[in-house]
């Protein structure tokens, strides 16, 4: 509502003027004595004198625009004046500071080597970030969506690789430093047990079994890991959604920034150049596309309306049918997997295997099945795009949820292991899923289109083009596993970090070798918000997994042995001294969270009305700075006219005298 | 190397390399008018049509208003000083404030300090390659005012364009032509 009231007044403001608005009308303006009196016109002509005044010596530092920081202490890189004026206030600042006193010197000086620690250290952890050759390889051939995928995937390792080291100091170190090695039974090692999980993994470092005598090692160094990731995603998550609020809804037909950031300065080669300028070509067209489609949306009849609604009543009906059958056959394949009878090794396998497969058969082909849906429904772009992800995140968090249920619901000893073992196979298989996507599908398709271009077989196929918003949702759904697996098998960021890397290369193989550039340059303003919030949902999954498992809690294996969490934590308690027992029982005291709580709300509510005064008083200056700016030119324009007529009046005088 | 170190105070010395190495590259743009010798600080500029042969500015469309909005005379004719004036300010160091007064500058074809409908169309075809019809590019250009505009003058001042900058998150990594790091002031 407040774009309209803009655009109204806006209109306002052209339609009010006493003459004309031709361009003639503002060169008059612009070129009237008093306009070049005005103040704000003889800041800006001074700003210019000293950008020319290339000789030494003389330029007043005053002469800055006020907007520039009067801070005598800004860093003269941030100055925007020509080298030889920075020159000359460098060595006025030096003579400066021989003249102030040994402790404000002292204090500038140290200031400054803060700053610069500050900027070296920035640049040095900058530094250290890997492949920045290969993304910006990757940058200009296929644009920046492509490489906001790798830069989420080289995130994603790092996380993993942080975990990892948790992880080892935590609980793998005391662990093994409490194991007696006695216990270790290495059965018959074969390959067929490292799919499985089973033999002599079993009683490994793999899985929860291993750490006996260590509950509060092992859970404090589960939950600082996820509550690490969670505020590292949490913290992602606002900063994007910052941008998104910033930028105003509807960012992506925001066309003052295409046209003033789209060009890329750092491109170099003929071939990226014309990539660019095609790509910003589409992006305009596209726009105004979607501009005639907003003017056709509001001009819908009724009856249209009802159609639209109806197909997209079916076509929603029809979603979920396909989400409840694939949770159907997922339920059936966990079925048929219980019966792991003793079959051939290679049965056995595919039983063991079965649910991964399905599930990962299910989550490649659906997601293409809603985006063809989402095509016959008739919305913008982006939206289509969203719903998309929307309900291809519901299908996955599902299919995760059903097969994290029906394991926990199976009694087994030591369920944690087996819960283990099931994230561990779907790991492994996801990573032997790529391996064979790229392998097997996508470079045996590019090799087809290129040996055989005019064959209908490459013509049905098409050209290829890397999906951004399905690989990254892959990317999310490994992430979210490796999250809920953790807590029983807890070298599974060390696992999640390998299988990372080999993507890595994979899908860097699959882009520059098998794909051509998308025509559409993908914006991730809008979607990077889904995508951290599905990676939030995925922790909470972890969370809630987690604590679903140690209600119903089993008996004797892994870290708790017969105990309970609670009476762990109470040992623990009853060991610290009495101050401190006493301090973390007043805080575990209802009556504290209920204060807590009380605060929580009570700061919570001051933000969101401080935040919606600042909105309404942006609106107001905005529209102040339109009113002031008419005002402005109607008395400009009126003192012109007033001086022009006492001028000719002036002259008839002059002549009938 | 040659006597380049009368330019330099101690301070300076860790970046010598690096203005040696831009030294080097404005030497080999026109090495019969620039002197490898810079102890008497000559008055030498290189003309705007061998500096826009660079392979940094070759495929970029705005270069000759880039190359013109850091020379001193506005017709594009560079001296050394402006030359390490332009890689500093689109180097990856640079505050966005500074380079949005720099692209600000490069935008402003009739340099009015105004932002007008006419730049826009200009910019719009250098980016498209004359690709759109005029049709659209009006429809896109008035798009662009409607939007950026604050005062409704329907111009763009500085402030207008500042208050944009300032809501897009990457405008710093669009505007680095080097990754170098060109940072000889941080010594004040």
């Amino acid at each position: 509502m407040a774009d309209e009231q803009r655009s109204t007044s806006f209109q306002r403001l052209s339609s009010d003027s006493t003459v004309s608005t031709g361009s003639d009308d503002s060169y008059e303006y612009y070129q009237t004595d008093i306009y070049e009196q005005l103040p704000s016109t003889l800041t800006k002509r001074r700003w210019q004198q000293v950008e020319q005044t290339y000789e030494v010596g003389s330029c007043e530092y005053d002469l800055l625009p006020p907007s520039i920081d009067r801070d005598p202490h800004q860093p003269l890189n941030m100055l925007p004046l020509c080298m030889q004026e920075k020159r000359n206030l460098r060595d006025r600042r030096h003579q400066e500071r021989l003249r102030i006193g040994f402790w404000a010197s002292w204090r500038q000086s140290q200031q400054i080597a803060r700053r610069r620690l500050r900027e070296q250290v920035g640049r040095f952890f900058s530094g250290l970030l890997p492949w920045k050759h290969t993304l910006h390889k990757i940058e200009g051939r296929f644009g920046v969506g492509v490489k906001a995928y790798f830069v989420f995937l080289r995130y994603l390792i790092c996380l993993n690789l942080l975990n990892c080291a948790i992880i080892t100091g935590f609980v793998l170190v005391p662990s093994l430093y409490h194991k007696s090695w006695e216990d270790y039974k290495s059965d018959n090692k074969s390959i067929l047990h490292i799919f499985l999980g089973s033999g002599f993994l079993e009683g490994s470092p793999l899985f929860y079994g291993f750490y006996q005598k260590i509950p509060l090692f092992f859970h404090t160094g589960m939950g600082t890991i996820l509550f690490l990731s969670l505020i590292m995603i949490v913290r992602r998550m606002v900063v994007g959604y910052k941008h998104m609020w910033l930028m105003g809804k509807h960012f992506s037909l925001n066309v003052s920034y295409k046209v003033f950031y789209g060009w890329d300065f750092c491109i170099q080669d003929p071939q990226a150049a014309s990539l660019e300028h095609s790509f910003i070509r589409n992006e305009l067209k596209m726009d105004l596309e979607e501009q005639r489609f907003r003017q056709k949306v509001s001009e819908r009849s009724m009856k249209q309306w009802a159609c639209l609604y109806f197909l997209r009543g079916i076509l929603n009906f029809v979603v979920v049918v396909l989400l409840c059958g694939s949770f159907t056959l997922i339920y059936y394949a966990i079925i048929s997997a219980e019966k792991k009878e003793s079959f051939h090794w290679t049965v056995k396998l595919l039983m063991n295997y079965l649910p991964p497969i399905t599930i990962t058969v299910v989550n490649f082909l659906l997601p293409h099945v809603f985006s063809r849906i989402s095509m016959f429904e008739d919305y913008f772009l982006t939206t289509q795009l969203n719903l998309t992800l929307v309900r291809s995140i519901f299908l996955k968090l599902g299919t995760l949820a059903i097969y994290i249920i029906f394991i926990t619901i199976q009694n087994n000893t030591c369920a944690e292991n087996e819960f283990g073992k099931e994230m561990y196979k779907l790991t492994i298989f996801q990573l032997l899923a790529c391996f064979c996507n790229t392998f097997l599908i996508v470079y045996l398709k590019r090799l087809l289109a290129e040996k055989y271009p005019s064959s209908k077989l490459a013509r049905m196929i098409g050209i290829q083009e890397f999906v951004i918003p399905l690989n990254v949702l892959d990317l999310v759904y490994s992430q979210t596993v490796t999250w809920v697996g953790v807590f029983y098998c807890p070298l599974l960021p060390g696992i999640s970090t390998i299988k990372l890397l080999a993507i890595f290369y994979m899908k860097k193989f699959t882009v520059m070798r098998c794909c051509v550039p998308a025509q559409r340059l993908f914006r991730t303003s809008s979607s990077a918000v889904l995508f951290h919030f599905m990676l939030l949902l995925g922790l909470i999954m972890s969370f809630v997994t987690i604590g679903v498992n140690s209600i119903r809690s089993d008996a004797g294996c892994g870290p708790l042995g017969n105990d309970t969490m609670y009476s762990v934590m109470d040992k623990f308690v009853k060991t610290l001294p009495i101050s401190a027992q006493t301090t973390i029982s007043y805080i575990t005291s209802e009556a504290f969270i209920f204060a807590l709580i009380l605060a929580e709300i009570i700061i919570l509510t001051s933000f969101v009305s401080h935040g919606r005064a600042n909105r309404k008083t942006i609106e107001r200056l905005k529209d102040m700075l339109v009113m002031c700016s008419s005002d402005k030119r109607y008395l400009v324009k009126q003192h012109s006219t007033w001086l022009r007529q006492r001028y000719r009046s002036s002259e008839t005088e002059a002549l009938g005298k | 190397m040659g006597n380049k170190q009368t330019i330099f105070t101690d301070e300076q010395e860790p970046y010598c390399s690096l203005l040696c190495r831009l030294h080097g590259r404005f030497h080999e743009l026109a090495p019969h008018l620039v002197p490898m010798d810079y102890t008497d600080d000559p008055d030498v500029k290189i003309p705007l049509t061998l500096i826009v042969n660079m392979p940094e500015l070759k495929e970029n469309p705005f270069r000759n208003r880039i190359v013109e909005s850091f020379s001193e005379d506005g017709l594009g004719n560079l001296s050394f000083n402006d030359f390490v004036d332009m890689f500093s300010v689109l180097s990856e160091m640079a505050p966005r404030e500074l380079k949005a007064i720099y692209a600000f500058k490069i935008y402003d074809f009739n340099v009015d300090n105004y932002i007008c409908k006419e730049d826009l169309e200009k910019t719009l075809n250098k980016l498209t390659k004359e690709e759109l019809t005029p049709e659209e590019v009006n429809l896109v250009c008035e798009k662009a005012i409607e939007e950026a505009d604050l005062d409704g003058d329907s111009k763009l001042s500085f402030a207008d364009f500042e208050n944009m900058i300032s809501r897009a998150p990457d405008f710093l990594r669009y505007r680095t032509l080097v990754t170098e790091i060109i940072d000889m002031w941080s010594q004040a």
